[in-house]
């Protein structure tokens, strides 16, 4: 039997979810119909209420739904300090140490050249022109330490060091309360390699 | 083999050239295995928060990985690091990533190439040593080439076997190799008989043999490459036009 049109429609939709294959979203699709109309309505709404209001923070780049976001509004931030994450979620990481109190700037990804992934991509440009408001005194590079975000710092560093604008990169080592015993030899390794003097 | 053959493989030294994302928490891992050249497998579970795989999986760095399964993609059974390499920072990280974008774009899969494989080993090591990364790139694409069965007599010309000279001018010709540039179309790149046999020597030291062989290689890669460009080599142009 020919399953109806909609039903395939909203099938292939699901897929553009991340990690959803066919067989998963055949069975969203089926528990959205048949168990739980409700949600889905809600989620149907939801979606295009986002679609409809979110969209960047022309200061910081993140998610917002005014035109600049309720932390980059707020005078009692540090306007001095901007500190650069990859994603969201990093931010909300420095967020919760409570030990930082300036600005943010969230590049929505890195740079992963195998991908496809560049500068341009990025919309470095617009960091750059946000970094260069004259009131910046430093900027904090808090990509991850993967080749990616390696990268990226390597080429934020090079980009704010031909502009004059100064920058610096999160530390890297063992974790609070971290044992040598059970750190992974890569760890270790690097952190013998930037060892500082005391 | 990428067959029907079941494969299990253990303690082989590969390096990881580029990971996608896999279902939920998995990652499709493309690697370049010393014995089995390049190899994609499944790491199942890589992505979950605390996966002693993460920090492992890493590009650039020496492992020593096994696996199982048959079909195209295997199942990564265990990845080790084997250390003794800093990390590739800066200028070498960006170079490091032209290296794998051109072994995923240029090797076949299942293809062994363990002279390839010590040539990579070789150019991430000096360059994770702070040597300068032109004569070393310039030295690993000839090595390329050569493996991969496209490369070409320097030392001597096409029709007839002529030695190249010292003091010569010369064009290389696509497919066939070096000629005399007499009668030669203007546009063909011009490269020395100099430059030519320190090439052929691997001798990548002056800065006149280092500016020809760039030309020269990347007039031979492009050719292999076909029309899409390399995504690497763009972010690095990107950098330096700032």
């Amino acid at each position: 039997m020919q399953s109806p049109s909609s039903l395939d429609e909203l099938i292939e939709a699901l897929r553009c979810l991340p990690g959803v294959g066919p067989r998963s979203a055949q069975r969203m699709a089926y528990h959205l119909l048949q168990r739980d109309q409700a949600g889905a309505a809600r989620l149907a709404k939801g979606l295009a209420q986002a679609l409809e209001r979110i969209r960047h923070c022309a200061r910081c780049n993140n998610f917002t739904e005014q035109e600049v976001c309720e932390r980059c509004a707020s005078g009692r931030r540090d306007a001095s300090l901007l500190c650069v994450v990859e994603m969201p979620a990093d931010l909300n990481m420095v967020e919760q140490t409570h030990a930082y109190g300036g600005l943010y700037y969230v590049l929505m990804g890195r740079i992963s050249p195998l991908d496809g992934i560049g500068p341009r991509e990025l919309r470095l440009d617009r960091l750059l022109a946000r970094a260069t408001d004259g009131v910046l005194r430093e900027v904090i590079i808090a990509t991850n330490f993967t080749n990616e975000g390696e990268a990226t710092a390597h080429y934020l560093s090079e980009m704010f060091r031909s502009r004059g604008v100064k920058s610096s990169r999160i530390a890297r080592g063992l974790p609070v309360g971290g044992e040598l015993e059970h750190t992974d030899s890569g760890t270790i390794a690097q952190a013998l390699l930037e060892r500082r003097p005391l | 083999m990428a067959g029907g053959e079941r494969q299990r493989v253990d303690g082989e030294p590969a390096f990881v050239l580029h990971t996608h994302p896999f279902r939920e928490t998995s990652l499709i891992v493309e690697t370049f295995s010393r014995n089995h050249g390049r190899v994609p497998l499944a790491a199942r579970g890589a992505r979950r928060p605390r996966s002693a795989l993460r920090g492992v999986l890493m590009a650039f760095q020496p492992l020593s990985i096994g696996w199982f399964g048959k079909g195209e993609v295997r199942t990564l059974a265990k990845a080790e690091w084997m250390g003794g390499q800093p990390l590739l920072q800066g200028e070498a990280l960006l170079c490091g990533y032209y290296l794998n974008e051109l072994l995923v774009r240029l090797l076949p899969r299942d293809d062994p190439h363990p002279g390839l494989f010590d040539a990579y080993a070789d150019t991430l090591q000096r360059m994770a040593a702070g040597l300068a990364p032109a004569p070393l790139l310039r030295r690993f694409e000839k090595t390329l080439l050569q493996e991969l069965g496209y490369g070409l007599t320097l030392d001597r010309c096409v029709d007839g076997g002529e030695a190249v000279a010292a003091a010569g001018e010369y064009v290389v010709v696509l497919e066939r190799g070096v000629m005399p540039s007499q009668g030669q179309p203007d546009e063909q790149p011009r490269f020395s008989g100099k430059a030519l046999l320190a090439m052929a020597g691997d001798d990548f030291s002056s800065p006149e043999v280092l500016a020809q062989s760039k030309t020269l290689m990347r007039m031979l890669l492009s050719h292999h490459l076909g029309d899409q460009g390399l995504e690497s080599r763009r972010v690095f142009k990107e950098l330096q036009g700032l």
